[in-house]
């Protein structure tokens, strides 16, 4: 008999029914299952060695399915391969140290890098890759397809439809991987309701849910108190905005998160309107809804935001400004780090953002010597796309610019993406902002890892502005010339140090570095004074009332 | 504009030591005394291998409002937390000494017209306490300025301005008490132990100090305001501590004396009373006690604006005489 009649192509699909049949003994019929029947569900649905997704966001977390899949009996369930994009909870490394799970693939880790470090280096974790937000969600589609989704959403109805709303961030991806490649969904909520303000995830994609204990946890990992900004921020602020911003007109961009560009964003209405550039700059962003864009939305200065992410606090102001936001018939937005990380990849002039530490090749990177912290979404904005074709002001400003481009691709026109860090030369505790090797060459060697985890590759940063002067790195036509011109702003360093007073003369002569006083800054302007709104209870005030900021963000 | 008119509509939250120092009295008039030139510092800190200040943190001077001298003590929070230690606590006794003096001085020198030119002390705080690296001397300097303060007691007004980023806290937050009347912004904190301390020491369930609104709604202005543990709420500028100030500089000596919220045997009682309540009401959150003196909806009184504030919100009635003098 010929081989090829017997056989079988669906057995993923006879797999997971054999495991649907094994968990309908144990929950019944419905969708929705009881909290006390979870663990045991989880028992009836994971293999050992399965590829089980759990979704950790950047910001909302599957924490009630998370601790379920800690209590599940390591004798029936074991090796698991985790992917997932954020490890944020205590949870999502406890289930490796249970045997529970073996083998990760993540994008980012914060708060528990240190853990993890130590876990890889003591070989309880067998680790994957260290991916890019993009990457990860592209290998679901590949190599890294999820047998098992742990979802989480704010709200079901008995059908099993999902309500994502605001914070929708990842699940719409891990959904559409896990169950056109026959797996299964179960979802966390918050509540379950008879009517849905609108369905995020349909209810066939959906197997299972359960309304958790307690609502999940969310982080507001976006909201910069602006009482928090210091003076030497807004320097740096006032040369960005001034010596890039403006003179490359950009118009579509991302700001990592962080205070200085939290003071670039407060200064949009004050110092951006003195300037005039409203409406020549910052009009288009792939953003989360920081509060620190309030002042500069009500000035009138955006057109459009798409977000990864929400933020908390900021759902009944985004609401209130759907001709900038996203937001879904029923009146609410819908975030989508999928989407939004693709356009932050290929639609963007300029990615802005600060950084731990640069070498003098100009590579940076946030990783310290005994912490795995990952990448998140930076690289992926934070780099020039190479597959890019459509050509805007600023992208082919900064390609005519750049000092490199006759060397690669001769005579031919090309646009080049901004790639800008603001860095102070010296950080907290006197940490030092330019060092001649990264840190991460210490911490590849300390967790196994195969190449130094680097956020930025120093071919992709065009400018360093630091509270020295501004590097233009991108026209720099030799590596010695770039390290001359990273040397010239990095301050009392042991990279600024070695800075040689006639090369950085030179640098400043042909418009490579540029000092506050070459940008026509006045540096006794620079100080909070500038910024739009001091401090948390002003945005408010801009707000309308709008913005209902968390209670560790109230000094009221 | 002069700069002392732009000091005006400062934020007092966000002024330095200086700054609050030189806008809290009459245009140009202030004249600091042991100043950063005069470069004394702490001889403790190198000894630990820690950097100086040239003025140790503090800033004293004096100044006039009015015909009045008025002595300033104010603290710079952002060299190590405002914290006191030798030479700044010195510089705190000294000033008061000089304000004890000038009052002698004055009223030999005009017997029959001294009253509206005797000195005034202001202190404006902006401290955790005592500087740990210099204790002993520290916590000696809290005595010491306290004595002066029995000294300076029924003869000069000492008054605290409390509105700044670290609060008053730590012994410093004994020393505010010990003055005559307290002048807060919303944004002022007072109190003894710090909303981080009490979490290292009793767990976030009892206190988490990551939660801003409840640190403000136990340490913050407005509350200290309903509770009458400050005599004046004013607006987050220095204009409107100064106007405050010299409003109260119009007032009698005895009037002054009324304010105070510690210092006699009746005032004692009234304490001790209050400590009786709190074991009776056994309150769970701020609110619970600002609904116990009469505000119906305590939840709306951290969003309302300074002026609704002070329109709507009802504070706990004094027992003593005099003591229900309100601003």
């Amino acid at each position: 008999m010929d081989k090829e009649t017997q056989r079988v192509w669906d057995s993923l699909n006879r797999d997971t029914q054999e495991r649907m049949a094994k968990a309908r003994t144990i929950v019944g019929t419905g969708k929705v299952i009881s909290v006390d029947k979870t663990v045991a569900l989880l028992e009836a649905i994971i293999k050992p060695g399965d590829k089980v997704n759990l979704e950790g966001n950047n910001q909302k977390q599957a924490d009630f399915l998370a601790d379920c899949l800690c209590k599940v009996d390591k004798n029936k369930v074991y090796d698991l391969h985790m992917i997932q994009s954020v490890l944020s909870l205590p949870s999502h490394l406890d289930v490796f140290e249970k045997g529970i799970a073996k083998k990760v693939d993540f994008s980012f880790s914060g708060p528990q890098a240190g853990r993890l470090a130590q876990l890889i280096s003591d070989k309880k974790i067998e680790l994957g890759a260290i991916h890019t937000y993009l990457e990860l969600f592209g290998r679901y589609f590949i190599d890294l397809v999820p047998k098992v989704a742990l979802i989480v959403a704010f709200q079901a109805d008995k059908e099993g439809n999902l309500y994502t709303g605001f914070n929708t961030e990842d699940t719409p991806v891990i959904v559409e991987a896990t169950k056109f490649k026959q797996g299964i969904v179960v979802a966390q909520v918050n509540e379950i309701v008879d009517k849905l303000p609108r369905i995020d995830i349909p209810a066939d994609w959906v197997d299972f849910v359960v309304k958790s204990p307690s609502p999940f946890y969310i982080e507001p990992l976006f909201t910069r108190d602006p009482a928090l900004i210091t003076d030497s921020q807004v320097l740096r602020a006032m040369m960005a905005i001034k010596g890039i911003y403006a003179e490359y007109g950009v118009q579509r961009l991302n700001h990592g998160v962080g205070f200085d560009t939290a003071a670039i964003e407060l200064l949009l209405p004050t110092y951006g309107e003195e300037l005039g550039l409203k409406g020549k700059i910052c009009s288009y962003f792939s953003l989360n809804p920081h509060p620190t864009m309030i002042p500069a939305i009500e000035s009138g200065w955006v057109k459009s935001i798409h977000s990864f992410g929400g933020e908390l606090g900021m759902e009944d102001y985004v609401r209130a400004r759907p001709d900038v936001f996203f937001v879904g018939p029923d009146g609410s937005m819908r975030s989508n780090r999928a989407y939004s990380q693709m356009a932050g990849h290929y639609s963007l002039d300029m990615f802005i953002g600060g950084t731990l530490q640069i070498d003098k090749y100009g590579n940076s990177s946030t990783a310290t010597a005994s912490r795995v912290a990952g990448f998140g979404g930076a690289p992926n904005m934070g780099c020039d796309a190479k597959g890019r074709r459509h050509s805007t002001e600023a992208w082919l400003k900064c390609g005519q610019e750049y000092g490199m481009s006759h060397e690669l691709v001769g005579n031919l026109p090309r646009g080049k993406r901004l790639v800008v860090q603001l860095q102070e030369t010296f950080r907290e505790k006197l940490a030092p902002g330019f060092v001649e090797e990264l840190d991460a060459w210490k911490l590849a060697k300390n967790a196994n890892l195969d190449i130094p985890p680097v956020m930025i590759y120093g071919d992709d940063l065009t400018h360093v502005v630091t509270e020295e002067g501004i590097a233009y790195l991108h026209k720099c036509s030799s590596l010695v010339e770039r390290t001359a011109a990273i040397r010239a702003v990095a301050g009392y360093t042991e990279v600024g140090m070695l800075a040689k007073p006639e090369d950085t003369a030179a640098l400043r002569k042909k418009g490579i570095v540029k000092t506050p006083e070459d940008l026509g800054i006045d540096i006794s302007r620079a100080n909070r004074s500038l910024l739009a709104a001091k401090n948390i209870r002003e945005l408010v005030t801009w707000s309308k009332g709008l913005y209902n900021p968390p209670a560790k963000f109230r000094n009221w | 504009m002069s700069v002392w008119n732009q000091l005006q509509k400062n934020s007092f939250l966000e002024s330095s030591a200086r700054q609050r120092a030189n806008g809290i009295v009459d245009n140009g008039t202030f004249t600091e005394l042991l100043g950063p030139r005069d470069r004394v510092s702490s001889p403790h800190l190198p000894v630990l291998g820690e950097a100086v200040a040239f003025d140790d943190g503090i800033v004293t001077g004096v100044g006039l409002i009015g015909k009045r001298p008025v002595f300033v003590i104010s603290q710079e929070g952002r060299f190590i937390g405002g914290s006191v230690g030798e030479v700044g606590g010195g510089k705190m006794v000294a000033t008061l000494k000089l304000a004890i003096g000038a009052y002698h001085q004055i009223k030999e020198k005009y017997p029959t017209s001294y009253q509206g030119r005797l000195p005034a002390v202001v202190i404006s705080f902006e401290t955790g306490g005592v500087r740990l690296h210099e204790s002993n001397a520290g916590l000696l300097a809290h005595a010491e300025v306290m004595d002066q303060f029995q000294d300076a007691r029924g003869k000069i007004p000492v008054i605290s301005l409390i509105g700044s980023k670290i609060g008053c806290f730590g012994g410093m937050g004994f020393v505010g008490a010990a003055t005559d009347l307290i002048i807060m912004s919303e944004q002022g904190r007072l109190g003894l132990t710090g909303p981080e301390v009490i979490e290292q020491e009793m767990g976030k369930d009892e206190f988490d100090a990551s939660n801003k609104a409840l640190v403000y709604r136990t340490t913050g202005g407005k509350h200290k305001y309903i509770m009458q543990d400050c005599n004046f709420l004013v607006e987050d500028s220095i204009e409107a501590f100064r106007t405050q100030l010299a409003e109260v500089l119009t007032l009698s000596m005895e009037s002054i004396e009324e304010m105070r919220r510690v210092g006699s045997q009746k005032l004692v009682e009234e304490q001790l009373e209050l400590v009786k309540l709190a074991v009776e009401l056994d309150p769970r959150d701020s609110m619970d006690v600002w609904k116990y003196f009469g505000n119906e909806s305590p939840a709306i009184l951290p969003e309302l604006s300074l002026t609704d504030f002070l329109k709507q919100a009802k504070r706990r009635v004094r027992k003593v005489e005099g003591g229900s003098v309100n601003g």
